[in-house]
């Protein structure tokens, strides 16, 4: 058409962020648009890099706990248990069985937490503002619960080598039976504001489609790579902590587009609850640290990979000991930093109108992209 | 199995190392040592069994690198690490004809280490500042003295 009318034809570059409501942080995306359609979009990260791998060769063991918190500050919680956990085999520790119940509730809290901020976050997005008060008002329920016992709201440093640092108490369990039963009597509410919403179907249905395919090429995990069908989740398939003692499923979705993605989001709440429920139930009892932790943690040459499941996928760990008080290296493997690497592909040919939709789809928190 | 699989499918590569990893210790399936020029053929191999790539990272042992790729896959528990050393000042393949994923972790390791990529498509810093003129994951950068 252009050809035709002698217009020579154009593209233009487009600017979205850093500061953008949308990017969740600090991103920046460069659009090369044709009219409404991208046709090229790249991706400029590293505005909030604090270097935490550089720290990490700095201080001792104990000293790089809390920096763990702040590298997905949404489920702080599961990078301690892995950095626990990692360190644990290095020092070949046995954690007593109360104590992993106790990481799995609280892991499994703080899951649910961050679900539901993406829940309501994805929605103001999207242009629905009333989701976001819902979810809000449960998850403060949560936080409140949480920092009764860690004394953090979001960045937690609650786990320590060979254990937790404070048991949990009567209180806290009847905390965690309402809770569940509360967020429970809300799944209502939410699929009548938003599951049949036939705006917010026809605005995710059919966009944002993800295959198998991209998702072994790009290292995808989490939620994403669950909509898509593939039922990997670290939990299930490299049990670690007290997982293999609970009898949960893992949601997947059919399409991998965005509504698949949210679909299985807003079912894994309902089994971490399920996870919680059982975890109270069935909650031993016993000490809740490992005998003979060393007061000098200096574990001995050799090195370690660590996963477990976040909120948003496969976290890893990757420590170099070389028999010294200090890690020698230690690599964060965040699965922001890969489901993020493939929103290029996944942006260009689409709409700019549905680029937010897509980004905020993939859950990303970009900390943990920037470390 | 996967294992038994990918043994068999990196036997003609004349790697130097292709072994069973100790699980319960270091989370390895499998430990793997190539050649810089050897890694497309692994991870051509890696792909080819549906792999994917976890993780990639270097480690400065002052001497030479250590180069680390941790691959996995999504149908059956098992990782596979393979160590590539590379020599100070030495340059290394690509992987991200192979795995368009591995785009960003050569560009962090890049920019972290200062290692370069042959053929990659866009290799410039990635988390830290364009015009930095430094690579801090080094043990001889400055602020890595610290202090106890």
């Amino acid at each position: 058409m252009t050809e035709l009318l002698g217009i020579e034809e154009k593209t233009y570059t487009l600017n979205l962020g850093p500061q953008h409501p949308s990017t969740h942080g600090v991103l920046r995306v460069i659009l090369e648009m044709d009219g409404e359609f991208i046709i090229k979009a790249e991706p400029v990260i590293g505005y909030g890099h604090r270097g935490h791998e550089h720290m990490a060769e700095n201080r001792n063991y104990t000293q790089f706990l809390p920096n763990l918190a702040r590298v997905d500050y949404l489920h702080a919680l599961a990078y301690n248990q892995c950095y626990c956990m990692a360190v644990e085999k290095l020092l070949d520790l046995k954690v007593p069985e109360r104590a992993e119940f106790i990481r799995v509730i609280t892991c499994e809290l703080n899951r649910i937490s961050s679900h539901l901020l993406w829940f309501g976050a994805y929605l103001m997005d999207l242009g629905a503002f009333t989701p976001f008060l819902y979810c809000f008002d449960d998850r403060e329920h949560l936080l409140d619960l949480l920092d009764g016992l860690t004394g953090s709201r979001l960045t937690y440093c609650f786990f320590r080598f060979g254990g937790v640092p404070v048991d949990i108490d009567a209180d806290f369990v009847a905390g965690c039976r309402s809770f569940v039963s509360r967020l429970r009597s809300r799944w209502n509410d939410y699929n009548n504001l938003v599951t049949k919403n036939v705006i917010f179907i026809n605005r995710t249905r059919d966009v944002g489609i993800i295959t198998r395919d991209q998702c072994i090429k790009y290292g995808i995990t989490g939620p994403n790579l669950r909509g898509s069908g593939i039922p990997y989740d670290i939990r299930k398939s490299e049990p670690y902590s007290a997982y293999p003692e609970f009898d949960f499923e893992i949601p997947i979705g059919a399409k991998g587009d965005i509504y698949d993605r949210y679909i299985v989001r807003l079912a894994e709440m309902e089994q971490s609850c399920r996870i919680i429920e059982q975890a109270c139930n069935q909650l031993p009892d016993g000490p809740i640290m490992a005998e003979k932790v060393p007061k000098r943690i200096k574990p001995p040459v050799g090195e370690v990979y660590q996963a477990v499941e976040t909120a948003r996928g496969s976290f890893g760990m990757y420590i170099v000991s070389q028999g010294d008080v200090k890690p020698y290296r230690i690599k964060l493997r965040t699965p922001s930093f890969a489901n993020m690497s493939f929103f290029p592909e996944m942006a260009v040919d689409n709409l700019v109108a549905d680029l937010v939709a897509n980004l905020g789809s993939i859950d990303v928190v970009i900390p943990e992209i920037d470390r | 199995m996967l294992k038994d699989n990918l043994t068999k499918a990196l036997a003609p590569l004349n790697l130097e190392k292709v072994a069973e990893g100790d699980y319960a210790k270091t989370g390895y399936h499998l430990e793997v040592a190539a050649l810089p020029a050897q890694l497309p053929d692994v991870a051509q191999a890696m792909l080819a069994a549906d792999c994917f790539l976890e993780s990639f990272t270097a480690v400065d042992l002052i001497e030479a690198f250590d180069l680390v790729y941790h691959f996995a896959s999504f149908d059956e528990l098992c990782r596979t690490a393979v160590h590539v050393p590379l020599g100070k000042k030495k340059g290394m393949p690509t992987i991200s004809h192979i795995y368009p994923g591995a785009d960003w972790y050569e560009r962090e390791v890049f920019d972290l280490f200062g290692i370069h990529f042959f053929n990659h498509p866009n290799l410039k810093r990635l988390l830290l500042p364009e015009d930095a003129d430094f690579h801090p994951l080094l043990k001889d950068f400055g602020a890595s003295q610290g202090n106890d």
